[in-house]
């Protein structure tokens, strides 16, 4: 019928034309805030605005790394960010093997145990865990953003789930060649778990360098800071009467962004089938 | 190794090969780092957090007995019914405007019909790996009253600018944007990966039994992500209740709460008190509201997860 061909030619036309727009609502904060990184103050007041800038400059990004330690924010997060992810990898994966090859008297109370901790908000133990701190002298160190956080519950639980599915043939395989329980976990397990390995590395690196509420309770030397919390303090502490550091706050915006939204790009499918294998289970 | 004394004698015969068994500790050592690290970092100072609501102290002073007085005053603090009310603004919303866009984003994003999937997904989805502080610095621009880009449009438009960081009226409103852009992305991932594992041959009965897309989606598709929209709904609800980054960022350092604390959240109050003003007790009795809260929600969550483990 040519009618509901044309009905359909319509709707698929709807359907492509809504996408767009709405593609082009989610990137325009992101483009928005590329471009401003590049122009003039009063480029960026203007209107209409510009995506290319009409007055490019980098005055931004100078003015951006003279006037705020930038870099060694950046370091910071980096460096927390790896630690933490590479002490995630391990202990997650130790702990989800675990649970997922061994029958060991009292696994059931300890993994109900496990799943129950979950349940704890971290906004309890801010108060309390900040006081700890305080007093164990960490405050202002890696060691507060990396150590705490080393083996987290849901991820253990990732692993687990990922590690039922390999057969326990291969164990036993090794262990009659006289394999260690170490061993086995180093040169069977390991290998196996690449796929969910690359899962849990993309959402522990990208939850370290955008976490924020912590380490802004914790870091208040500006050479410890991470790139969230000093971002945060950029539009407040500037001289009355000079202009205000809005290009500079977009250039590091722009930089703490973009590389990881490259990065997520080219590894899509990992992050998505980590976020979705803790929850969806198919 | 047991099976090593038969490689001479020829005439024996040989043992049974037995499983070598799996060591009796190794288990208890693998899981054992999160048991320490949970005890140490959370479960201390979550006991900690119980008495530390009944006690006053504030940083440096020594703490001293308060009963139940923390409590009496949260609970007669207009401040912090305020940031209730707001936060509970922020779950319904996300509730009633993200969950059900996220549905429609991916159901588009997984329309056969739809060219540059790949490319789409990857814009879409962005803003789940995007900083919540940087992106919030942005918004903050745009939503500037004089300068910023949404009151150019609205000008331009033919409308009168608004002050969307220094009006009571629209502070939330201007909050549930940056939620919207940030949180929809996340939330069709989910509902995404729900709409690939419904079986194909259920809308191809549908179809033959003449059903039209309205009644496709009302008959197949909603009855089949069920699980999915429970939970995501806790996903939400959750962090909503817990939200922070936006507002704080959105309304700077010298007024986070917005003006007159109009988009003030829970989290950002016991921040305030807890880290901003050190008052230990006070906070830890805010924090001990919003675990009860969440409790109640994780239970339900809890639920969803077992559901999905029996299906």
């Amino acid at each position: 019928m040519v009618t509901s061909l044309t009905a359909r030619r319509i709707n698929t036309f709807l359907l492509n034309f809504v996408v767009a727009v709405g593609g082009i609502i989610v990137a325009a904060p992101l483009v928005w805030m590329v471009s401003a990184s590049f122009k003039p103050l009063n480029e960026i007041y203007a209107y209409p605005p510009t995506i290319i800038p009409d007055n490019f400059t980098t005055a931004n990004y100078n003015r951006l790394f003279n006037d705020w330690p930038f870099w060694s924010w950046y370091g910071n997060s980096l460096i927390v960010a790896v630690l933490l992810t590479i002490a995630v990898l391990f202990l997650t994966s130790l702990a989800g093997f675990g649970f997922a090859k061994y029958r060991f008297k009292g696994s059931n109370i300890l993994f109900v145990l496990l799943l129950g901790s979950t349940m704890i908000p971290f906004q309890l133990v801010l108060v309390p865990l900040f006081i700890f701190m305080s007093q164990l002298k960490w405050t202002n160190s890696y060691w507060c953003l990396i150590v705490p956080f080393m083996a987290p519950a849901v991820g253990i639980f990732l692993m687990r789930q990922f590690l039922l599915s390999i057969p326990s043939e291969l164990i036993e395989a090794a262990r009659i060649d006289g394999a260690s329980e170490f061993g086995i976990y180093w040169r069977v397990i390991l290998p196996l778990a690449r796929p969910a390995l690359a899962a849990q590395a993309v959402l522990t690196f990208l939850g370290a360098w955008n976490s924020f509420l912590w380490p802004l309770s914790v870091l208040h030397s500006q050479a410890s800071m991470t790139l969230p919390v000093g971002m945060s303090g950029m539009m407040g502490g500037v001289t009355a009467g000079s202009e205000p550091p809005i290009g500079a706050a977009m250039a590091a915006a722009t930089l703490v962004t973009i590389p990881v939204v490259i990065i997520f790009i080219s590894v899509q499918k990992q992050y998505i089938a980590g976020l979705t294998a803790a929850s969806v289970k198919q | 190794m047991a099976t090593q004394d038969t490689a001479g004698s020829i005439a024996l015969p040989v043992p049974k090969r037995r499983l070598p068994r799996q060591d009796k500790y190794a288990p208890y050592f693998f899981v054992s780092p999160f048991y320490i690290l949970f005890t140490i970092f959370f479960l201390f100072p979550t006991l900690f957090a119980l008495v530390l609501g009944f006690l006053k102290w504030n940083s440096m002073g020594t703490p001293e007995w308060f009963a139940l007085r923390n409590y009496e005053r949260l609970f007669g603090d207009e401040i912090f019914w305020q940031s209730v009310g707001n936060t509970a603004f922020y779950c319904a919303a996300s509730l009633f405007i993200v969950v059900p866009l996220a549905l429609l984003e991916a159901m588009a994003l997984n329309a056969k019909q739809l060219r540059f999937r790949t490319f789409w997904r990857a814009i879409y989805f962005a803003p789940i790996v995007t900083s919540a502080v940087a992106i919030s610095l942005v918004f903050r621009m745009l939503y500037n009253k004089d300068y910023g880009l949404l009151n150019q449009f609205i000008v331009a438009l033919g409308g009168l600018p608004v002050d969307w960081l220094g009006n009571q009226g629209v502070a939330k409103i201007a909050v549930m944007g940056i939620v919207v852009w940030r949180w929809t992305g996340l939330l069709s991932v989910y509902f995404l990966a729900g709409l690939q594992s419904i079986s194909e041959e259920l809308y191809e009965a549908a179809a033959i039994d003449g059903a039209n897309g309205w009644q496709r989606f009302r008959n197949v598709t909603l009855p089949s992500l069920r699980p999915v929209v429970l939970f995501v709904s806790v996903i939400v609800l959750i962090g909503s209740l817990q939200i922070f980054d936006d507002p704080q960022i959105l309304f700077g350092s010298n007024t986070p709460g917005g003006p007159a604390n109009a988009g003030l959240s829970i989290v950002q109050y016991l921040y305030g008190r807890g880290i901003g003003q050190l008052l230990y007790g006070y906070a830890s009795a805010v924090g001990l509201f919003l675990f009860v809260v969440i409790f109640v929600l994780s239970l339900v969550q809890f639920r969803v997860f077992r559901g999905f483990e029996n299906d």
